[in-house]
């Protein structure tokens, strides 16, 4: 442990710059892009980039990058996750930055915004857009019909997996006229108050995190916005199996974090690490 | 190669500016074309039980006086998977294409393809599901030839 530590502190000692750069090129081969016509060559050029310093800093290897994420997202469209985006939107960032004089200043300022937008069109999303999210449908449902969410619902919901079959069974009817089983299992109240309290952590802390990177760098809501995230990934991730997004979103962090504030980019890497335990340990079925 | 302090100004906001665009427009396609709220970058993902894979889609195959419903093979998933994300009528037709060129039992033929494509919805006290009917189209595959 403390070995890890210190290995953690040591990082964290790196330029900013470099350090979002090479977690960026980290998550592209933890979490290789789907689409076999681009991955390869995205494995290619991260690998590169991060064995090979000067490739690391390069606009070229940039530039490659944003067009391959591009690419996969024209290829898809408009099936692509929204991080895919997010991706393709951060590589530009990058890319651009590298060709400006004030690189590090340039990457914090997208890195700020790029994550306050985001996040505050999930919030618009889930407050105001959404038929079904405040009334805690979307919870219940999620939690029950996801099997990504198995884990978490048997653990923390009380329900039995004979219980959770029967509820699957019950919510995948393709109904167009009456239900063929009308009679709908008992929800336990663990289960209930579990999706209630899922459903507003969610919006809170993404609407926290939302408004502190909107607001003017250094005043008010904006001090606590690496607290914020950090809190978000740890908490978020431990569930929603996106790890991705969680290793990008810390990648962005890093960027906008303050330079001086060694410890902060320590904790970010921290939870680099633990969204990678959180993805390979089946944790859920450990407790 | 170097950007001058001038275009790092304006090209420095290229990136938010392709987030918020590609956000709007994926809001205003969410609300007028249906396209489901978790795609198409805006952000929507986790906010609604709407996903596309939560999407139904049949489709039958038409020859005269026969309607066979036939399954989505995996090699037509893809399509099938951007036509229930975003059910245009591109989309929709370019799936009805390569579904009628799959092989029926039946004689002849196919003169058309239909697609239904269902959401389900739930309700918000008991949870009971019901279908909606999203798009129901024909393809006449003689106006195709």
């Amino acid at each position: 442990m403390k070995t890890l530590s210190s290995a953690l502190h040591g990082l964290a000692r790196m330029d900013v710059t470099d350090l979002a750069l090479r977690l960026t090129l980290l998550l592209l081969l933890l979490q290789p892009i789907g689409n076999w016509r681009v991955s390869p060559f995205v494995i290619v050029l991260a690998g590169g980039g991060l064995l090979v310093p000067v490739l690391l800093r390069h606009p070229g290897t940039w530039a490659w990058l944003t067009l391959l994420t591009g690419w996969r997202l024209f290829l898809e469209w408009p099936v692509s996750d929204n991080h895919t985006y997010l991706l393709c939107f951060w590589c530009l960032a990058v890319l651009i930055a590298l060709l400006a004089e004030d690189t590090a200043a340039l990457l914090a300022r997208n890195g700020r915004l790029l994550i306050g937008c985001a996040f505050a069109f999930a919030t618009l999303w889930k407050l105001v857009l959404s038929p079904d999210y405040l009334d805690g449908t979307f919870f219940r449902v999620t939690l029950l019909l996801d099997p990504r969410f198995e884990g978490p619902t048997l653990l923390l919901g009380g329900l039995t997996s004979e219980q959770l079959e029967s509820q699957r069974a019950y919510l995948s009817q393709h109904v167009d006229g009456t239900l063929f089983q009308p009679y709908r299992p008992p929800e336990p109240a663990s289960f209930t108050r579990l999706a209630r309290m899922a459903t507003v952590w969610t919006v809170a802390i993404e609407a926290a995190v939302a408004g502190a990177f909107l607001w003017p760098a250094g005043r008010g809501l904006s001090r606590y916005r690496d607290a914020l995230l950090l809190l978000f990934c740890i908490t978020t991730f431990a569930v929603a199996p996106v790890a991705g997004f969680g290793w990008l979103l810390l990648a962005l962090g890093v960027a906008q974090a303050d330079p001086s504030g060694q410890r902060t980019r320590a904790l970010y890497l921290a939870t680099f690490v633990l969204i990678l335990f959180y993805r390979d340990l089946p944790w859920t079925r450990l407790i | 190669m170097r950007l001058t302090h001038a275009s790092a100004r304006w090209l420095g906001d290229l990136p938010i500016a392709l987030l918020v665009g590609v956000a709007l427009s994926q809001l205003v396609l969410a609300q007028r074309a249906d396209l489901s709220p978790w795609s198409g970058g805006g952000f929507g993902m986790f906010s609604t039980t709407d996903a596309g894979s939560r999407r139904h889609l049949h489709v039958f195959v038409l020859r005269p006086g026969l309607e066979r419903e036939l399954p989505i093979p995996p090699a037509l998933e893809q399509l099938a998977r951007k036509a229930r994300v975003l059910p245009s009528e591109a989309n929709l037709h370019a799936l009805a294409l390569e579904m009628a060129k799959l092989p029926t039992p039946d004689p002849g033929p196919a003169t058309a393809v239909r697609i239904k494509l269902w959401r389900t919805r739930f309700d918000p006290e008991t949870l009971a599901p019901s279908s909606h009917i999203l798009r129901s189209l024909e393809f006449s595959l003689e106006d195709a030839e």
